[in-house]
């Protein structure tokens, strides 16, 4: 075996990349011994060993996907990568961080999520674009920036938003500028007179942890379609049982239909 | 004498030496300088008339004089390669400098270029000396040997060296075109001995989507 001095600082080859831990700090190395791993599709770089990569929904697959896969939008975006040897993952040169849960349950941005052990099951929070892990497993997760762990109470900004763990699901705070009248919405559209950009929050109480990344640069959100119309599913576009017009759009700064202000 | 100042500068000492680099790719020097832009990559006509056909351009400078200069590309990582007679295939756009002593030349890459859309042909540089690749991100040095055959995404790779063979694998079925595919349709295969440079990061390419 031939040697290349100076050939960048480390040289990895299968008996010395990690097993399930990082390379750097912006790859991530899986050692699958006969093992399954759900990985989001394109995240895998290169791999040592044989390697199978099979769409949610290939047939040999029910079983897994009956038991670790809850998430028919984004059933698209997954695959299961199969067989011995060992792969590494990465994603737009983002931080890459792996996350223990035992007996836990985790919410993510669903861009976030690389990839994730099948004891883990998947499911989609009912905030839209989240997803949700609940179980004992690993998983890997990607963030701009390196992660930073808050507890709750806390408000952070929507963009810095990772995911959530074990703590309630958060709501929207709005600071009460933003609130007040036509010039509080002309203000918020057009920061007139003055927006700070975070009138706008997201809102944790309870225990637990919140995960954020050091930057307000999001992944890119993909497409997955929209959960079934179906009253009392958020997001779902279903009826709510309100006024046929419920869903026109609204300045950020009204308060509501005119004629549900006056009682009418 | 390359050199890394931090992981995104290279800095670069000369005493009366040439590098070639990337056409305005210079920070900063200091010393005496002369910038000369080599048109072709310094490869004579028959490169120029190369490159021009297979549309592997690089527009190259030679930097030759006594002082410290200081490169950097778009704020991308940059990974020092050493070369000791053996070649280095690369993309030209991750090409940043090599020694002047290097050769630089063309190569036909087949399908693995195609499907990265960087077209069917790549750069080789050769000799004795260093180079340094940029990469989005840092990239990852993974050695290719005879018992632990390679597989890497067309859209994570940036460069190899050494003896390698590449092979190009594609695992396009009728699921894929049903939308259930692997997500890693086309593949790269190296085996033999040698390195394989990949970067925590995907290139926008056909197989992307597929």
């Amino acid at each position: 075996m031939s040697t290349y001095p100076g050939a960048g600082p480390v040289i990895h080859d299968p008996m010395t990349l990690p097993s399930d831990d990082n390379v750097n700090n912006y790859t991530f190395c899986v050692e699958l011994k006969g093992t399954q791993w759900f990985l989001q599709k394109g995240k895998m770089i290169a791999y040592y060993g044989s390697i199978d990569f099979n769409g949610i929904g290939h047939g040999r697959l029910d079983r897994l996907v009956r038991s670790s896969f809850h998430s028919p939008l984004h059933a698209s975006d997954w695959v299961v990568a199969e067989g011995s040897g060992r792969m590494l993952l990465a994603d737009r040169a983002f931080d890459v961080n792996s996350y223990d849960l035992e007996d836990g349950n985790l919410t993510i941005r669903s861009g976030n999520l690389l990839a994730f052990q099948p004891s883990l099951s998947l499911k989609q929070s009912i905030v839209p674009g989240f997803l949700t892990l609940i179980g004992t497993g690993k998983f890997v997760a990607a963030s701009n920036g390196p992660v930073v762990f808050m507890e709750p109470p806390i408000r952070v900004d929507p963009q810095a938003l990772v995911g959530w763990a074990d703590c309630p699901s958060p709501c929207h705070h709005y600071d009460y500028g933003y609130m007040t009248g036509l010039m509080g919405g002309l203000r918020a559209m057009t920061g007139l007179g003055g927006a700070s950009g975070e009138e706008h929050q997201f809102e944790f109480v309870g225990a637990g942890t919140v995960l954020l990344q050091s930057s307000e640069a999001l992944m890119a959100e993909q497409a997955t379609g929209t959960v079934p119309h179906q009253a009392g599913v958020p997001g779902s576009g279903g009826s709510t049982g309100g006024s046929p017009q419920a869903g026109a759009p609204r300045l950020p700064g009204q308060l509501g239909d005119l004629q549900r202000r006056f009682g009418l | 004498m390359f050199r890394l100042q931090g992981s995104k500068v290279l800095a670069v000492e000369m005493t009366g030496d040439a590098v070639k680099a990337k056409n305005g790719s210079m920070v900063a020097y200091d010393g005496q300088m002369a910038f000369k832009k080599l048109s072709g990559g310094g490869e004579g006509i028959r490169g120029m008339v190369t490159r021009r056909i297979t549309g592997e351009q690089m527009t190259v400078m030679e930097v030759k004089g006594h002082g410290t200069c200081w490169f950097a590309d778009r704020a991308s990582e940059i990974n020092l390669v050493g070369l000791q007679g053996d070649k280095l295939y690369v993309e030209s756009s991750n090409l940043l400098a090599t020694d002047g002593g290097l050769r630089t030349g063309t190569s036909f890459t087949g399908l693995r270029g195609a499907s990265q859309g960087n077209g069917l042909f790549t750069t080789t540089v050769e000799g004795h000396g260093q180079a340094a690749i940029t990469s989005d991100g840092p990239a990852v040095v993974l050695r290719v040997s005879a018992q632990y055959p390679l597989t890497v995404d067309p859209g994570a790779y940036i460069a190899h060296q050494g003896d390698l063979r590449q092979s190009f694998q594609s695992g396009v079925t009728f699921r894929t075109l049903m939308g259930e595919g692997g997500g890693e349709a086309f593949q790269i295969r190296f085996e033999g001995d040698g390195l394989v440079y990949v970067q925590p990061s995907e290139r926008n390419t056909i197989a992307g989507d597929v």
